[in-house]
């Protein structure tokens, strides 16, 4: 193909999804991923996939590896589908035909915000989508968290620097708050900010909610977190921004519906909306499929010939309980959480997606196929479930849609 | 039964409003996925003798698909426990897929469900343009319906700033251009304003609109205005069904004198006026309500531009799932139950609250007695149209129950027996509602209504060139059994329930309109875009990109 330019690309390398890149292509290899922020450049890469479809580590036929993983998931006894990163919705949608089939367990890269969607179940949301934080926050409170590493573009994209129908000055019509929870630190840049124990963090939380419902008493030891809320009641639109993936120090696991409440309490007072971060790789989309599909967002499981959920049993913890004897990898494996990739070391595995002759776990069947949003199009959902089309800037990689389809019809599924 | 198979439904009793058939014992005859006139003799039968025969249910409004309903969904994981769905076994051992149902089903149970109740057509009521692709991905798993969705236009930006500028064909071709970038089939306005000034438009205290004159900033930006220009706009347009509007002041008491004076903004000019139910109490806030059912049904009674759909509240569980979020956010505060508000970029939102409707309770009474009253009290079939605002007055289950309320006058007395009369004094139910729907007349108000309303020529009656969508029911006293299976439905010419069983699950199709209009304004729409929106003008809206 001839050098181009590939306007409007959403990029996938976090739940940003931005979709503003130009894709510089030079020599079917990609020269520049202009407006990326540096996860972005690295999640595409110069583009350049291994074309491998290998069946106990050797080469084989498409034909081969689709009889063989066929041959391995229809003789098991309680196969585990798992749709990894960097594929797409049309392509996680045929993935769940085929547990529902299989009579599978299902997971997805959704499952590591496990404790934000837990918390959504029991107390539901009060929520934006990014823009609508970016037309109208004017105190924007990061807790324990700064998006500059992990959601590189968040702060320039959505939620403080461009301007919004209600904050002409951007981030001059903003006020910044940083929220240090231990060593979970929010922006340096903030206009404000004040440090909590970890220990305290919860216990914060609640506090500023009865301040904002009116039925709190003083505690000087919560001082600074109480003036934050009466700072919080007097906003137009306040913003909380959490960070819904693990941080490498755990957070309490109550933190979460301690975040939506008070959310949702400030809606009264103010308006208010809770922000929460997601990873990229379009898992946001696997949490909308499955939830359309069979009605729960992750940890399904079809065994009883319908869909029940398990979320105390992610794939993880299904995997280490032994009982798996099959897996089927849809995705990117470098993207699968660590415990779970460790654990597909011990079972026989499937695995199509970008980079599955890679895979550290050493699947008997590896199709590789390109990335959704680099070789593959669709649709892929942003952190805050809003659907954008994805524009692929180079050809030729094995389609990842069609092979899982055909995988599908092989299962009669 | 493939597309270009034969079939006789022979010696039912045909109910096809639209052709002025009336429970008269005749054939009816398909050929691939019409109805025809006449086929030769040695065609297949199937023996309908002693059952009812009328076109596939027209759902013109309900909640199946989208970010909203995924929300609610999501909300909602004891509901899909409580009520597994396993994958049906369908002929030749076609694949068949389970999942979950609750008061919102996941997509393959929501097309199985409804093809099981006779159901071929259905309308999603309400989805942002932002989340447009999504739904049609959901519709996309949505198996047997032929389905469409109406998009949220009352509380735009880019539109209301066309309004402060005065620029009513721009807000015009702005709808148009919309509705084609988004596959829609309507426009849909919810709370005109409200959900703005829920956001922050205009600025102050204030969290919803209060009644049609209200302002948002510009002095010319009203509920009022933002009803006229987009009922104008769909008029001007021809699209196939009028602007569906739910009214300011969803669920309040005293609200009927907004939902009258909203009907009388646009005097003479088409528009549907959708769960008027939820827009049809007399009272004041605060102080009680009370049914003002019979004033407005008389109004609509009495003009033949306006249609309406019912939004029956039917009791038991439901979830209230709207754009509408400051009402939401009124019963989350009132009832302590678990909510969801997501503010939607530049366009709408989404509030939900899961809710049951207790016959003991004074309120849900109320609503129960104000559908039934607006049932019983509609004088023209055609235009008060059967719906439950699937889930939020109760699911689109509840319908055969619903329908035997309406046919079965003794049936309705004992249920309103049962419930609390606190609120019902001087209520047109209590003081004894003799009315008893016909079969033709239900047949009228689910399917041939619907149809006419929806401008869907080929759908909603059995003459020839129609789609051949047929629903056949057993002919039984009790209506809300018969209702509840069909059993035969067939969708476009294909066999899907039979015997009481689905059987079949073909893909339905996609109901969407594309006017034309002045390209002039998709610049306009990109400079604004470039502005303010945090997505790509090229990635937005639902066409397949290149």
């Amino acid at each position: 193909m001839t050098d181009r330019t590939v306007a409007n690309v959403t990029c996938l390398g976090c739940g940003c999804a931005c979709d503003d890149i130009s894709v510089v292509v030079t020599r079917d290899r990609i020269a520049e991923a202009r407006n990326a922020c540096a996860l972005g450049a690295a999640w595409f890469g110069d583009g350049s996939v291994p074309a491998e479809t290998r069946v106990n580590g050797r080469s084989a036929s498409l034909e081969q590896a689709l009889t063989e993983a066929a041959r391995l998931l229809t003789g098991a006894k309680r196969p585990l589908v798992y749709l990894a990163g960097d594929v797409s919705c049309e392509t996680q949608r045929e993935s769940v035909a085929i547990a529902d089939r299989l009579h599978a367990a299902i997971d997805s890269l959704a499952a590591t915000a496990a404790p934000a969607v837990l918390a959504a179940q029991r107390r539901g949301r009060a929520g934006a989508t990014l823009g609508e934080i970016r037309q109208r926050a004017d105190l924007v409170v990061f807790w324990a968290v700064d998006p500059s590493a992990r959601y590189p573009r968040y702060a320039s994209r959505y939620a403080v620097e461009p301007r919004g129908v209600a904050a002409p000055q951007g981030r001059a019509s903003r006020t910044l708050i940083a929220v240090d929870v231990g060593e979970r630190r929010g922006p340096v840049e903030a206009h404000g900010r004040l440090a909590i124990a970890p220990v305290d963090e919860v216990d914060s939380l609640e506090i500023m909610r009865a301040v904002v419902q009116e039925r709190a008493a003083g505690d000087a030891r919560f001082q600074p977190a109480i003036d934050l809320a009466r700072r919080m009641t007097e906003a137009r639109y306040a913003v909380i921004v959490a960070d819904g993936e693990p941080s490498p120090i755990p957070a309490d696991p109550a933190r979460a519906e301690a975040l939506v409440t008070l959310a949702q309490a400030l809606n009264g007072p103010t308006r208010c909306a809770l922000s929460t971060l997601r990873g990229g790789g379009n898992r946001s989309g696997a949490d909308a499929v499955l939830t359309w599909q069979t009605g729960f967002p992750f940890a399904v499981d079809f065994a009883r010939g319908y869909p029940s959920y398990q979320p105390r049993t992610d794939a993880a913890a299904l995997l280490g309980g032994g009982e798996v004897d099959a897996a089927l990898v849809i995705g990117a494996p470098a993207t699968l959480p660590e415990p779970v990739a460790a654990a597909l070391a011990q079972v026989r595995s499937v695995a199509i997606g970008p980079r599955s002759s890679a895979a550290s776990f050493q699947p008997v069947v590896a199709v590789d196929t390109g990335a959704a949003g680099i070789h593959e199009g669709g649709t892929a959902f942003r952190m805050d479930d809003v659907p954008l089309p994805l524009r692929p800037s180079l050809d030729g990689a094995r389609a990842a849609l069609v092979t899982v389809r055909a995988l599908r019809d092989r299962l009669g599924a | 039964m493939s597309q270009t198979n034969r079939l006789r439904i022979a010696g039912g009793t045909v109910y096809d409003p639209a052709n002025g058939v009336d429970g008269v014992v005749r054939d009816v005859c398909i050929e691939g996925d019409r109805i025809v006139a006449e086929l030769p003799s040695g065609a297949p039968r199937l023996d309908a003798r002693g059952m009812v025969v009328m076109p596939g249910g027209v759902d013109i409004h309900a909640h199946i698909a989208g970010s909203s309903v995924n929300h609610a969904r999501r909300l909602l994981p004891e509901e899909h426990a409580a009520d597994p769905a396993p994958a049906p076994r369908l002929d030749g051992g076609a694949v068949a897929r389970s999942g979950t149902g609750g008061t919102l089903p996941s997509t393959f149970a929501t097309g199985y469900r409804y093809a099981g109740l006779g159901y071929t057509t259905v309308m999603e009521a309400a989805v942002a343009p932002l989340a447009a692709r999504h739904a049609h991905a959901e519709l996309d798993d949505t198996p047997i319906i032929d389905a469409g969705f109406y998009v949220l236009l009352g509380n735009d930006e880019y539109l209301l700033r066309q309004l402060a500028a005065g620029e009513a064909a721009r807000a015009r071709d702005y709808a148009a251009w919309l509705l084609g970038t988004t596959r829609a089939y309507a426009i849909k306005i919810v709370n005109p304003g409200g959900v703005a000034v829920w956001k922050g438009v205009g600025g102050g205290d204030r969290r919803n609109v209060s009644g049609l004159d209200d302002t948002l900033g510009s002095s010319v930006v009203t509920p009022r205005k933002i009803l006229e220009v987009l009922a104008g706009a769909a008029n001007a347009l021809g699209l196939p069904h009028p602007v569906h509007i739910h009214c300011n002041n969803l669920g309040q008491p005293g609200n009927a004198a907004t939902t009258l004076e909203s009907m009388k903004a646009l005097s003479g000019q088409r528009a549907h006026f959708t769960h008027l139910q939820f827009h049809s109490y007399g009272g004041t806030p605060g102080k009680g309500w009370a049914s003002a059912a019979r004033e407005v049904i008389e109004y609509v009674n009495g003009h033949p531009e306006v249609s309406v759909d019912v939004g029956q509240v039917m009791f038991g569980a439901a979830t209230t799932v709207t754009a509408d979020s400051p009402v939401e956010h009124l019963l989350y505060a009132s009832s302590g139950r678990k909510w969801v508000n997501v503010d939607i970029e530049l366009e709408s939102g989404c509030g939900i609250v899961p809710y049951v409707y207790k016959e003991k309770a004074a309120v849900a009474a109320l609503q129960w007695a104000v559908g039934l009253e607006l049932f019983l009290l509609a004088r023209d079939p055609w235009r008060v149209v059967l719906s439950t605002d699937h889930p939020n007055g109760g699911t689109f289950l509840s319908y055969p129950e619903l329908i035997r309320l309406l046919m079965d006058r003794a049936y309705r007395d004992e249920r309103l027996k049962a419930v609390n009369q606190k609120l019902l004094a001087g209520s047109a139910l209590l003081d004894g509602l003799a009315r008893e729907y016909t079969l033709g007349e239900i047949a009228t108000i689910t399917r041939a209504g619907p149809a006419r309303l929806l401008g869907l020529k080929n759908k909603g009656h059995l003459g020839p060139g129609a789609d051949a969508d047929v629903t056949i029911y057993a002919n039984e006293a009790d209506r809300a059994k018969m209702f509840s299976t069909s059993r035969y439905t067939i969708k476009a010419g294909t066999l899907v329930v039979e015997d009481g069983q689905l059987r079949r699950a073909p893909a339905g199709r996609r109901l969407a309109v594309r006017p034309g209009y002045d390209a002039a304004v998709t610049k306009d729409v990109k400079r604004f875009f470039d502005q303010y929106a945090c997505v790509a003008f090229e990635n937005y809206g639902a066409e397949p990109v290149s």
